[in-house]
């Protein structure tokens, strides 16, 4: 990727610009949907430790949301709207969160394979030109980290578990991974323009950092991450995802339309 | 879910003795480290280790948490 810098958004031609713009809305809507997938389980999980676990990984992922929302704002756009006026087909989530984790096999599926795609786009996002990104995501990775080492455990257990607990989470991996390899590794104009100008690696560079993180785990299941193919029907490019959307509890929960409701403007 | 307990030691700075902050169940060293961190997070610490409590082997005393791991007289 490029040596030099890109101090703001302003400073891209309008290809890249909107790439990155849609990358910046696609990395905030994947973790409020990841955040709101953990803090399902912060009751009903395995044990109190994996519990408080979930919900301080649901912690971290709000967190790494609003940061992300806010750089919304170089491009000219009101990161309150974005958060809470927009529809379920308008966000750009991966659409292996568009419904709610079914079981811990679920759960610990989606902390792998989509939390593992994000910490790729993130560390791609991470080592670009970009400087926002530059400065601002290494601590959301860091704190990935631990997201990653619980994800990888329990992945491993489970594997060693029974044969249902090994079949669970077989099939949920597998119904997971295409649909999260083509949005983490576009291979659009959009994703094009990012990487010609520096600001990401290309979808390349991408996956094979992925496979290097989560395919050792996944062949623990006998899964090889090299040969799984990306799916990409109705490829919504505007996007970077597939058609539909998150479903409409989640969405309440993540514009927070409930409480805002109580609201006296 | 076979678990044990670990206890978890944290200091604030460098330099600072290792406290002992409490403790967690966790089915081994890889989700031990991951519970702890979560669970006591209420600091920001500038090191944090686990142990399993079963390797705690008591020196004065035979009652209490870690007797489990206490040197049995008989083979003293």
């Amino acid at each position: 990727m490029s040596g030099s810098t890109v101090e703001t958004a302003a400073d891209l031609p309008p290809d890249a610009r909107q790439g990155l713009r849609r990358l910046v809305i696609a990395l905030a809507d994947a973790k409020r949907l990841m955040g709101i997938r953990y803090s399902d389980w912060l009751l009903g999980a395995p044990s109190i430790e994996t519990g408080i676990a979930a919900s301080s990984m649901a912690q971290d992922e709000w967190g790494h949301a609003r940061l992300l929302y806010a750089m919304l704002k170089a491009f000219d756009m009101d990161p309150v709207q974005v958060e809470h006026e927009r529809s379920s087909d308008e966000y750009c989530s991966p659409d292996a969160l568009d419904r709610p984790f079914e079981d811990w096999a679920e759960v610990v599926a989606g902390c792998v394979v989509i939390d593992g795609a994000m910490s790729a786009c993130l560390r791609s996002f991470a080592g670009g030109s970009y400087e926002p990104a530059r400065s601002r995501v290494p601590k959301m990775l860091a704190e990935e980290e631990f997201h990653w080492d619980m994800a990888a455990a329990w992945y491993h257990r489970l594997a060693k578990a029974s044969e249902e607990a090994r079949t669970r989470l077989r099939d949920a991996t597998l119904e997971m991974l295409p649909s999260t390899l083509a949005w983490m590794a576009p291979e659009d104009s959009a994703a094009n323009a990012l990487s010609d100008a520096g600001l990401t690696d290309g979808p390349g560079a991408i996956r094979s950092s992925f496979e290097a993180v989560v395919g050792p785990v996944l062949a623990e299941l006998e899964i090889d991450l090299s040969t799984a193919e990306a799916r990409s029907e109705g490829w919504d490019e505007s996007r970077g995802r597939g058609p539909g959307g998150p479903d409409d509890d989640a969405i309440e929960r993540a514009r927070g339309d409930r409480n805002r409701m109580l609201f006296v403007e | 879910m076979h678990e044990v307990v670990y206890e978890v030691f944290a200091r604030k700075e460098r330099g600072e003795p290792l406290k002992h902050i409490g403790y967690i169940d966790a089915m081994d060293d890889a989700l031990a480290r991951v519970y702890a961190w979560k669970t006591y997070d209420e600091e920001r610490w500038f090191e944090m280790c686990v142990v399993p409590r079963s390797c705690i082997i008591p020196v004065n005393r035979t009652d209490g948490p870690f007797a489990a791991a206490a040197p049995r007289k008989d083979r003293l």
